[in-house]
C-alpha cells in the first residue's frame, strides 16, 4: 500500500468536517432571514394590509436628501410626503398653490416677499420658521453642496435670501425673474440646522409621513406624523419597497402584496388594476444639421412627414398616447392647442428627398438615429418602426441602441463630431415644472444644452417669451413653438407619453402628470 | 499540506491584484460620470465643480495612487450616488448573495449527489434516462424564464409563496428555486458519470464480495473517489453564484452584490464598483483556497506532501532493491481506492 492506513480515514474525516460544517453553517445562514434585514423585520412585517400603504417602486432612491428631489427615484419618496415645499405646483390645473407659504408677491419681478404658514412642525418636534425657509434656499442654491435641484431649476446665478421676521421670508433674484415662484416650488424645505456641508440622506421634514427606517436594500418605513398642521393622513404607516421587474411590479399588486407600484406598462399583465395617466413626457427626434441629408431643410421636413405618428401611437402604445407636434403637453404653460400635428404623407416625403436631391443634396448619407435601450416601452420597436418608415422614403438610416451613459454624450453638448454620419437623436423629455421656459432655453436655443442648433430669430423670440408674463407669455410660446415647425424643423415629435400605475382594489388615488415624480401619500384613501 | 496550501495562495493571488488594478482602469475607460449625476442642463462650472468634489479633476495617476492607499485602509472612498461609504455598501449586500449561493449550493450538492448516484447504479435503466432528462432539462432552463413563471404560478396562482422580496423563510422558496436548477443539472451529469466510472471499478467488486452493504459500497467507497471531479465543477457553479446571481437577485428584489455591481457599472459609480468587484474576487480567491484544500483532502495524488513522500519511499525501496532482497512493491492506485478495500 502507498499510504499509511491512517492517513485516508483522518483526510476523509476532516473533509467530512468541512463538508459539514459548510452545510450547517449555510443551514444556519438559510435559517435567519437575509442579512442585515434584522433591522427591517419590525417595518416590513408590519408592511401588511390594513393600516399600512405598501407602494413599489421601480428602484430603491439612491439618497432621500430634500435638495435632490428633483431626481424622481427621490422626489416620489420625499416631496410633499416626507417634506414639503413653500409653494407647490398643481399638477392638473398648472396653478401655483400655497403650501408652507401662504402667500407671495413682487413688486418688480426681482424681489419676492413670502409670508408663511404659522403653527407647523417639523418632525423632530421643531417649530418652522422663516430661518428655516431662508437656510434652505440658501442650501440648496448658495452652498457648494452641487445640490442637484440647483442644477436643474436655478443654474449658476445665487439668490439674495433673507427672513425679514418669523413669518416673512425676502428672496431676490440677480434678474427679473417671473417664474422664480414656480422655481422656488421645487425647494424641500428642511430645518435651518440642517449641515450645508454634506448631504443628508434622510432629511427632517414637516411632511404628513415621517421617516422611520430606512433598511437599506430592503425597503423604507414611515409613519403618519401626529402633529402635521395640514389634514390627518388615511394610513398610520407606510412602506416603500422595489422591485426593478414590472411584471414583478405588477404581480405585487395582484397578489395583494402591494398597494401601490410605478412605472408599470400594459405588457405587465396588470389587467384592470393598470391606470394610465398623461406624464408630461414627450419622445421628439431631434436632428442635427451640421452633416448631409440633414443640412438640407426639406430632409427635416420629409421626416416629418414620413413618421405616421397616429399608427405607431394605436399600434406601440394602445392608443393611450397622442400624437404630439411640440416638446410640451397639454397644461403646461406655452402650450398651443392649434399647432397641428405634422401630417403623415410619405409620398411627400419621398418628394422632397427626391427634390433635394436634384440640387445636389447627399441624401443617400447615413444617418445614425440613437436611441436609448429600455429608456420607455417599446423604444426598440418604435426605433425600428421610424427607421423602416424613413427608408421607404428613401433615407439610409442606422439604428444605434445605446445604453444611458452612451446615450448621454449625444444628448447634451459638446456633442460627438467623429460620427460616420448625420445624427438623429431619440429624446424623452419631460417638463415638470409646467412652464415652456425649462423646455425652450434647453432644446431651442442656439446654444442650448440639449439643442444641436438655432437661428438668431428663433433665439429672439424665446428671449422675449422668457421675459413675458401671463397671457402674453402663453402667446409667445405658442409663438416659438409654431416658428420651430416652419422654419428651424430640429424636431421631429412623435407623442406625448402616458405613464401607468398599479392601483389595488383596496386603495383610491387619482394618479395626475406628476405621479411618477411625486406621489403625495396623503392624497390616497382607503376603499 | 502547507507548502501545496502556501503555493496555491501565491497562484491564486496574482490575479486578485490584476483584477484591483484591471477595475480601476477599466472602469474609468467606460467614460466621465458626470453627465449621470448632474442635470442635463448643468453649466459648464457645475461640471467643474462635480469632477473636483469626486477627485475626477486629479490625473489618473494621483487618483490610482489614492485608490491603491485606500484599499491599504480598507476605504474605497464614498459613492457618487448615494454619498455612503462604497465599501459598506459591498460589504452590506455581499451576505445577502452568500447566504443565497450557500443555500443553492447546500441543496443543488445534496440533491445530485443522491439523484445521480442512484441513476449511476444501474446504467440505462429507466431511473438514469428519467435523471439525465431532467437534470438536462434544469440546466438548460433561462433563470429568468424560470423566475417569472415560478412568480406567475406559486405566487399568483396558487398563492403559496410571496412574489419576491426577503421578509420570512416563505421568501426563499423561489429564488432558492430558481437557482438551483442550473447547478443541479450540472452536477447531476458529472456525479452520474463519475459514479458509473467508480463503480465499475475492481475495489467496488471486491467490497461487494467481503459483503459490504449497497449504502456503505456507494456511500463510503464509490462516492468519495467520484467526489472530486463534482467538487471541481460545484467549485465553479458556486462562484458563479458568489459574483452575484443578477439576473434572479434583480427579479426577486433581492439585496444582494450582483445587482449593486450591475447598478454601479451602469451609473459609473466607480467607488461601488471597486469595493464590489474587490470583496467577491477576494471571496472567490478564498473559495478557490478551499475548493483546493478539499480536493487535496479529497485525492491525496495532489498533495505535494503525499508526492514527496512516495518520491521518498520510491527512494527508500530503490536503495531497498541495490543493497538488499527486493522489497515488494505495490502498483500506484489511488489512496482512498486501496483506503476502501481495507476498511470494506
Amino acid at each position: 500500500m502507498t499510504n499509511s492506513p491512517h492517513t485516508a480515514p483522518r483526510a476523509r474525516r476532516i473533509s467530512m468536517a468541512v463538508a459539514a460544517g459548510a452545510l450547517l453553517s449555510t443551514t444556519a445562514l438559510a435559517g435567519c432571514s437575509v442579512a442585515n434585514s434584522e433591522d427591517s423585520t419590525s417595518g416590513s412585517q408590519a408592511a401588511v394590509a390594513g393600516d399600512t400603504l405598501r407602494i413599489v417602486l421601480q428602484q430603491e432612491p439612491p439618497t432621500l436628501e430634500a435638495c435632490e428631489s428633483n431626481l424622481t427615484s427621490t422626489g416620489v419618496v420625499v416631496r410633499s410626503t416626507i417634506t414639503e415645499p413653500l409653494i407647490e405646483r398643481n399638477p392638473s390645473t398648472g396653478e401655483l398653490e400655497p403650501k408652507l407659504a401662504t402667500e407671495w408677491s413682487s413688486e418688480d419681478d426681482t424681489t419676492w416677499t413670502l409670508k408663511l404658514r404659522e403653527g407647523v412642525k417639523f418632525h423632530d418636534g421643531s417649530d418652522f420658521t422663516a430661518e428655516d425657509a431662508a437656510a434652505t434656499i440658501n442650501r440648496a442654491v448658495n452652498s457648494d453642496l452641487g445640490c442637484n435641484v440647483e442644477g436643474y431649476v436655478f443654474g449658476d446665478d445665487d439668490l439674495d435670501v433673507k427672513a425679514v421676521d418669523d413669518n416673512t421670508v425676502e428672496v431676490t433674484a440677480l434678474k427679473a425673474d417671473p417664474i422664480l415662484p414656480l422655481r422656488l416650488s421645487f425647494l424641500e424645505v428642511v430645518p435651518a440646522e440642517t449641515s450645508t456641508t454634506e448631504k443628508v440622506r434622510e432629511p427632517i421634514g414637516t411632511g404628513p409621513y415621517k421617516l422611520d427606517a430606512w433598511n437599506a436594500g430592503q425597503s423604507i418605513d414611515a409613519s403618519a406624523f401626529a402633529e402635521y398642521w395640514g389634514e390627518a393622513s388615511a394610513f398610520a404607516k407606510a412602506n416603500y419597497q422595489w422591485r426593478s421587474e414590472g411584471s414583478v411590479r405588477a404581480a405585487m399588486i395582484t397578489s395583494g402584496e402591494a398597494d401601490i407600484a410605478t412605472g408599470l406598462s400594459p405588457e405587465d399583465s396588470i389587467g384592470d388594476l393598470g391606470v394610465s395617466y398623461p406624464n408630461n413626457e414627450t419622445v421628439a427626434l431631434r436632428m442635427h444639421a451640421d452633416k448631409a441629408p440633414f443640412d438640407d431643410i426639406r430632409i427635416r421636413q420629409a421626416v416629418n412627414y414620413a413618421i405616421d405618428k397616429e399608427a405607431i401611437v394605436a399600434s406601440l402604445y394602445g392608443g393611450r398616447d397622442k400624437a404630439a407636434a411640440q416638446l410640451v403637453p397639454e397644461g403646461v404653460v406655452g402650450h398651443s392647442e392649434s399647432l397641428p400635428v405634422w401630417e403623415y404623407n410619405p409620398e411627400k416625403a419621398k418628394s422632397l428627398v427626391a427634390e433635394a436631391k436634384d440640387d445636389g443634396v447627399e441624401t443617400s448619407a447615413q444617418i445614425n438615429m440613437i436611441v436609448r435601450t429600455a429608456q420607455f416601452p417599446k423604444i426598440e420597436e418604435l426605433g425600428q418602426v421610424i427607421q423602416e418608415q424613413l427608408s421607404q422614403a428613401g433615407l439610409n438610416v442606422n439604428l444605434k441602441m445605446l445604453e444611458t451613459s452612451q446615450h448621454l454624450t449625444y444628448q447634451v453638448r459638446p456633442f460627438p463630431t467623429d460620427e460616420d454620419g448625420a445624427i438623429m437623436l431619440m429624446t424623452q423629455h419631460g417638463n415638470q415644472a409646467g412652464d415652456a421656459a425649462f423646455t425652450v432655453d434647453q432644446y431651442m436655443t442656439s446654444k442650448g444644452a440639449q439643442s444641436a442648433f438655432g437661428t438668431p430669430e428663433l433665439d429672439e423670440l424665446i428671449d422675449t417669451a422668457d421675459a413675458a408674463t401671463g397671457e402674453d407669455r402663453q402667446a409667445a410660446f405658442e409663438k416659438v413653438f409654431q416658428y420651430q415647425n416652419d422654419e428651424v424643423v430640429q424636431f421631429a415629435h412623435i407623442a406625448h407619453q402616458t405613464g401607468m400605475l398599479g392601483i389595488a382594489g383596496t386603495v383610491s388615488y387619482e394618479p395626475n402628470s406628476s405621479s411618477g415624480d411625486e406621489l403625495r401619500l396623503a392624497e390616497v384613501t382607503a376603499k | 499540506m502547507l507548502t501545496y496550501l502556501r503555493k496555491r495562495i501565491i497562484s491564486s493571488g496574482l490575479p486578485l491584484l490584476v483584477v484591483i488594478v484591471g477595475v480601476f482602469a477599466l472602469a474609468r475607460m467606460t467614460g466621465n460620470p458626470a453627465a449621470l449625476y448632474l442635470p442635463l442642463n448643468a453649466t459648464e462650472a457645475m461640471r467643474e465643480d462635480f469632477a473636483v468634489r469626486n477627485g475626477l479633476d486629479q490625473p489618473i495617476w494621483v487618483q490610482m495612487a489614492q485608490y491603491f492607499g485606500g484599499i491599504l485602509r480598507l476605504d474605497f472612498g464614498e459613492s457618487m450616488r448615494t454619498g455612503e461609504s462604497a465599501g459598506a455598501m459591498a460589504l452590506r449586500a455581499f451576505p445577502a448573495t452568500l447566504q443565497l449561493a450557500g443555500t443553492t449550493m447546500a441543496l443543488a450538492i445534496v440533491l445530485a449527489v443522491i439523484v445521480g448516484s442512484a441513476a449511476a447504479l444501474k446504467p440505462n435503466g429507466i431511473l438514469d434516462r428519467f435523471s439525465s432528462f431532467l437534470s438536462m432539462t434544469a440546466a438548460s432552463i433561462p433563470d429568468f424564464w424560470l423566475a417569472i413563471v415560478g412568480i406567475w404560478v406559486f405566487a399568483i396562482t396558487l398563492g403559496w409563496v410571496p412574489t419576491s422580496g426577503v421578509v420570512g423563510m416563505a421568501a426563499w422558496v423561489l429564488p432558492v428555486a430558481t437557482l438551483v436548477m442550473r447547478p443541479f443539472g450540472t452536477l447531476v451529469q458529472v456525479v452520474r458519470g463519475a459514479m458509473v466510472s467508480s463503480l465499475s471499478e475492481p475495489y467496488i467488486k471486491l467490497a461487494r464480495a467481503k459483503g459490504a452493504t449497497q449504502y456503505r459500497v456507494v456511500g463510503a467507497h464509490a462516492l468519495r473517489n467520484a467526489a472530486a471531479p463534482g467538487l471541481t465543477v460545484a467549485g465553479d457553479l458556486t462562484v458563479g453564484l458568489v459574483n452575484g446571481a443578477v439576473v434572479v437577485e434583480t427579479i426577486f428584489g433581492w439585496p444582494g452584490i450582483g445587482k449593486l455591481m450591475i447598478d454601479s457599472i451602469l451609473q459609473r459609480d466607480f467607488a461601488v464598483l471597486q469595493a464590489c468587484v474587490l470583496l467577491t474576487a477576494v471571496a472567490i480567491f478564498v473559495l478557490n483556497i478551499l475548493i483546493d484544500i478539499g480536493y487535496a483532502l479529497l485525492d491525496p495524488r495532489v498533495r505535494p506532501s503525499a508526492g514527496a513522500r512516495k518520491r521518498r519511499k520510491a527512494r527508500v525501496e530503490h536503495r531497498g532493491q541495490q543493497n538488499g532482497p527486493k522489497a515488494p512493491t505495490t502498483p500506484t492506485t489511488t489512496g482512498s481506492a486501496a483506503t476502501a478495500v481495507l476498511d470494506a
